[in-house]
């Protein structure tokens, strides 16, 4: 943080000084002699007056990209949220956490729904009309099972996102709960039996993906 | 010139667009089909018409809106990626690439318009967008700072 607050090392020299030492030495620090300045372009046009080492340190033309590290580009800061890839916060979990499980749900059902289609197949047909059969099934079946494991997913997340959020820290259990609760919340029309049918499977989903995180060291 | 750091590189981005997409259809989703829902149920049965409405309809509209942002965002790489530039004719190119996906089971005449009106629609956006960006440019624009009156000396 020294680019931000300057260095600590050169502070208060100038304090104890004399009138004509402090002067001497904005003079080394501007470049210029400062009582003789009338207007901007003398500055500009001394020579070695723009030199951008002898500039405030606040400037921090040496550290390269890092005076551009705004606060909202900056990573997560919840502790135990280090994950697969780098996040910048809840939004970003939520938008990877969502787009992965739906592609994967998309994926999966497509599949599903191609062999399915394959089987469907009326030898007879000509061949558009076969194309026709395989690409209704994978189209029923995909998108049916991608969205809502996207909606479990996004329900998953948002609520991880707030016990993390409550907490302060992320670990395991959270993600436990997490899931039970967005299980939970899925299935909350279906009567309380579906409800923890539905809670007891995301929660072992979940504790399945802690898991596989543990046991990638994250 | 001035990269955008607020977007993850390219193959990821991929992620991140589907699911933003597809949470920015279901909440959508959710507020109109809830709305829709509510109205269109008789009195008595209000709240729980919505909630059928949302549980049927909602998961549906955060997959048309998640599988256009994905696409989208998939040919934006790829053209990012053969054109090595970055300016609104990318997003234009996509955005006829999205267009014609999307549509390209109801035949070539419907893939054709279709890729034809999402270009167009793309090209308002960025029209928009370049338009935004002048104006805040000119609002913002750089002044000359005040001098200070007299021959004060610069001594801090």
């Amino acid at each position: 943080m020294s680019w931000l607050f300057g260095y600590p090392a050169k502070k208060q020299e100038d304090s104890t000084s004399t009138a004509t030492t402090s002067t001497s030495q904005i003079d080394s620090q501007l470049g210029f002699d400062a009582s003789t300045i009338s207007d901007v372009s003398s500055i500009i046009s001394t020579p070695g007056g723009l030199d951008s080492s002898r500039l405030h340190p606040l400037a921090g033309l040496d550290k390269g990209i890092e005076y551009l590290d705004l606060e909202d580009e900056s990573l997560n800061a919840i502790e135990g949220s280090q994950s697969l890839l780098p996040s910048r916060g809840w939004s970003d979990d939520l938008c990877y956490g969502a787009g992965t499980v739906y592609l994967a749900g998309l994926t999966v059902g497509g599949a599903q729904g191609f062999l399915e289609g394959l089987g469907k197949i009326n030898r007879s047909d000509p061949g558009k009309l076969r194309l026709n059969t395989v690409l209704n099934a994978v189209t029923k079946r995909g998108p049916f099972l991608g969205n809502n494991a996207g909606v479990l997913a996004i329900l998953y997340n948002l609520s991880c996102s707030t016990i993390d959020g409550v907490r302060g820290k992320h670990d395991g259990f959270n993600s436990v709960a997490a899931g039970a609760l967005s299980g939970a919340f899925f299935k909350c029309t279906k009567g309380v039996k579906q409800m923890a049918y539905a809670s007891a499977i995301m929660a072992g989903v979940s504790g399945a993906w802690v898991g596989f995180k543990a046991s990638l060291g994250y | 010139m001035s990269a955008d750091h607020t977007r993850d590189p390219c193959p990821y981005v991929i992620l991140n667009d589907f699911g933003g997409a597809f949470a920015m259809g279901v909440i959508g989703g959710c507020v109109w089909h809830g709305i829709k829902g509510f109205r269109n149920s008789p009195y008595g049965e209000r709240f729980p018409g919505a909630l059928s409405a949302i549980k049927s309809r909602a998961p549906g509209i955060g997959g048309n809106f998640g599988v256009w942002g994905g696409l989208f965002s998939t040919y934006d790489c790829a053209v990012k990626a053969i054109r090595k530039r970055e300016d609104p004719l990318n997003a234009i190119i996509a955005g006829f690439f999205v267009g014609g996906s999307l549509a390209i089971r109801g035949g070539w005449r419907h893939t054709r318009n279709s890729a034809i009106t999402c270009a167009c629609l793309l090209g308002v956006f960025e029209g928009v967008g370049l338009m935004f960006q002048r104006y805040m440019a000119w609002q913002n624009k750089p002044m000359a700072p005040p001098l200070p009156d007299g021959q004060q000396p610069l001594a801090a």
